[in-house]
């Protein structure tokens, strides 16, 4: 069944063209699975996706990508639709090769409607045309059940089968969400639009989540601290007297503050807000938490309803100066700055070539905790023109990439 | 084609020998059978965890689920136990699991018990030592046991995500070879390579080689055809028509933006109280009363019931 395996493997290349990470012994599963599960289209979709998409995420590329690829094979040979009865039938007289045989009943081609309507916008454009994909699969499966279900089934059974169609397309939505969701995860902020900001938004919460978790796991890790005696010995009566686990005091819980700066000039602004409101879902995880944003000057944010509010307000339209910024910060010192505070810094260091001020940053990097950088910017473009990120660099404990969601998320959970 | 369920399934479940289970994977086990044991398990599910379920166990491999907590992941596990009718072998992992409390540990007090006593009994210490490391002493926790299990039993590893990355690493050479090396007894194989369900909330992401190690799955909440059907299944006393709505205002409910949706076993619960409570009609107050057994956060409840009397209207 040489032409079989060549198809798939022709097939698992195509995804792995679309960026779907595919091994060789995921390969090798494809094939056992296949061969197991048999050459009914239904159920050899589901088995090439349990063997080689990992990712809900991807199952929206596999099914795009598996219509396209076995219907192409079988519109090659002008048989298109019938060729899933076809394979099914194949595979029953054993020959396996898809599509070898006519269907007795051919039923005249329908014409697809893949882009029914013309798109409003850019956006809703792009949208559209995955939606009426969508249904365009969802249509064809509708209909290949049917015309099984007219060969073979009840009409009870038919129904049911119908009803099963309705809700796999349902549950289709879920993946086509997963797969927003990461690929807004790895879009750089740089490229975003304020419609992308918002579908952000909404890619926090799980970000948020995961980042609670492992936050506390880690404080809760960090508990062990001394040998506690009594306990230590009552374990030890089981024992036999014999000092075989050590049981350790908790240690007093871990108190961090946190003092954010963020940059909201328009170069970094989508990358910043984004971060204030990870934080600010992640406040419970710190003692304190005092957000900033800043341009020349720095002010007070907040989150309302979702909306950031500063005070005082900045003025949107000046240019970036924080040398002025961390003298106002080293003027608050008292209020803000203690040795346990974490500072975190999210901005590209362009100054605008005014005084950069890297010696203010050393005295508080002296007196708190440490100090932290994230930069949303390409690493590559670090230090050129007005960028004084080298000389800030210096002066921190950690400079971090973020260029989008992904690496923020991973920036944050390692310095916290 | 009808089989006579009982006795030629047991009998195509028989766990193959080691090594042939290989050669002939697919000799056996159809989907068909894979079908009709579900559907005695009471189990309503589509085709893609059909196929999933089937391949588990016509490949061998250990199969990964993945998907909201409440949409019955964990409840596959149980089905194929019981499918196969064999043993349930469960691992609850948790952050801090290790080999000792997955795998195995010796019984300390046990030991130190045998070696008081043969100490009066004047044993010298060579005899004494092969005597307390042996499989007398040994504690078999639930990974070792299901290696250990004379016949071919499911091994349930349930919310993998919450353990820690170095687990997962010591279940990877695990899932690979079934089996166990103990300095003291040395290596232990599996007679019959166990049925594996790893489950997973996503509470953090696996690793890259634990996912190609394994088939994988998703399962979301049911459509709402789906979830009717559950609920008939179920719930047989509720009233058909009000099943079906029931059915409507659940999958509304999820649709909205809640910090947890309604698992299937909370929409049970719900249409089982709405049962004892004679509830004749779907309206705002029947809801607003019986509310509480859906959504379990409060910011949950008030959103919904703002939305109650639309919710119940679109729903009949």
């Amino acid at each position: 069944m040489t032409p079989l395996r060549d198809q798939l493997l022709e097939f698992i290349d195509g995804l792995r063209a679309e960026g779907v990470r595919i091994s060789v012994a995921e390969t090798i599963d494809a094939m056992n699975a296949v061969a197991a599960a048999g050459l009914e289209r239904a159920r050899m979709r589901e088995a090439l996706a349990a063997a080689v998409i990992k990712d809900e995420a991807d199952r929206v590329t596999f099914d795009a990508a598996f219509e396209r690829f076995f219907a192409a094979a079988a519109r090659l040979r002008g048989e298109h639709r019938d060729v899933r009865r076809g394979l099914a039938q194949s595979a029953a007289s054993g020959r396996g090769r898809p599509g070898e045989e006519p269907s007795p009943h051919a039923v005249p081609e329908e014409p697809r409607h893949v882009h029914a309507r013309p798109p409003q916008s850019a956006r809703a454009g792009k949208e559209e045309t995955r939606e009426s994909k969508d249904r365009d699969r969802a249509r064809h499966e509708t209909r290949d059940r049917d015309d099984r279900g007219a060969v073979r089934k009840s009409p009870r059974e038919r129904d049911e089968a119908a009803g099963k169609s309705a809700d796999e397309h349902e549950s289709g939505a879920e993946s086509r969400r997963l797969a927003r969701l990461r690929a807004i995860e790895r879009k750089p902020f740089r490229d975003y639009s304020d419609l992308d900001y918002d579908e952000a938004r909404a890619a926090l919460v799980p970000l948020e989540r995961r980042f609670r978790i492992r936050l506390g796991r880690r404080l809760r890790i960090a508990n062990a601290g001394r040998v506690d005696f009594r306990r230590t010995i009552r374990a030890a009566i089981q024992h036999g007297g014999a000092l075989a686990d050590l049981r350790f005091r908790a240690r007093r819980p871990r108190h961090v503050d946190l003092v954010i700066l963020a940059d909201i000039s328009g170069s970094v602004r989508y990358a910043a807000e984004l971060m204030l409101a990870l934080a600010a879902g992640a406040s419970g995880c710190f003692r304190r938490v005092r957000s900033f944003v800043y341009i020349d000057r720095l002010a007070e944010a907040e989150f309302e309803q979702g909306h950031l509010v500063m005070t005082p307000a900045l003025d949107l339209h000046a240019r970036s100066d924080f040398g002025r910024v961390l003298g106002e910060l080293w003027e608050r010192r008292a209020e803000l700055l203690n040795r346990r505070t974490l500072v975190v810094v999210m901005g590209d260091g362009r100054n605008n070539r005014r005084p950069a001020r890297a010696d203010l940053l050393r005295e508080i990097a002296g007196i708190v905790r440490g100090v932290v950088w994230l930069n949303p910017e390409d690493p590559a473009r670090w230090g050129t023109g007005d960028s004084a990120i080298n000389q800030y660099a210096r002066e921190v404990r950690a400079l971090l990439p973020s260029r989008d969601l992904r690496e923020l998320s991973r920036g944050l959970l390692a310095v916290a | 084609m009808r089989l006579d369920l009982h006795d030629e399934h047991q009998a195509a479940f028989r766990p193959p020998r080691r090594g042939t289970a290989r050669a002939a994977p697919t000799m056996e086990i159809t989907p068909e059978i894979v079908r009709e044991g579900l559907k005695r398990s009471r189990y309503v599910t589509n085709e893609r965890v059909e196929t999933a379920i089937f391949l588990a166990l016509a490949i061998d491999k250990p199969l990964l689920i993945e998907g909201p907590a409440g949409a019955g992941k964990t409840e596959v596990a149980k089905v194929l136990a019981d499918l196969l009718s064999t043993d349930l072998v469960r691992l609850q992992c948790y952050e801090g699991l290790d080999e000792a409390r997955a795998l195995y540990e010796w019984n300390y007090q046990k030991q130190l018990l045998r070696m008081q006593a043969d100490e009066a009994a004047g044993l010298r210490w060579e005899d004494l030592s092969e005597h307390i490391f042996s499989r007398e002493y040994l504690l078999e926790r639930p990974l070792l046991r299901a290696i250990t299990a004379p016949r071919r039993v499911v091994l349930l590893i349930d919310e993998v995500d919450k353990s820690d990355e170095e687990f997962e690493a010591f279940l990877l050479e695990l899932l690979s070879d079934f089996q166990v090396s103990i300095p003291e007894l040395g290596t232990i194989r599996a007679r019959e390579h166990p049925v594996v369900v790893l489950t997973s909330n996503r509470a953090r992401e696996l690793s890259e080689a634990l996912r190609r190690r394994c088939l994988h799955l998703f399962i979301d909440f049911p459509g709402i055809e789906q979830e009717r059907r559950i609920i008939e299944l179920k719930v047989p006393d509720l009233d058909e028509r009000l099943a079906a709505e029931a059915a409507r205002f659940v999958g509304a409910v999820r649709k909205m933006q809640l910090r947890k949706p309604p698992s299937i076993a909370e929409t049970l619960d719900w249409c089982r109280a709405l049962v004892r409570l004679g509830v004749k009609e779907l309206d705002t107050d029947a809801i607003r009363a019986t509310l509480g057994l859906l959504l379990k956060h409060e910011d949950d409840r008030e959103k919904v019931e703002a939305k109650a009397s639309a919710l119940a209207a679109r729903t009949r």
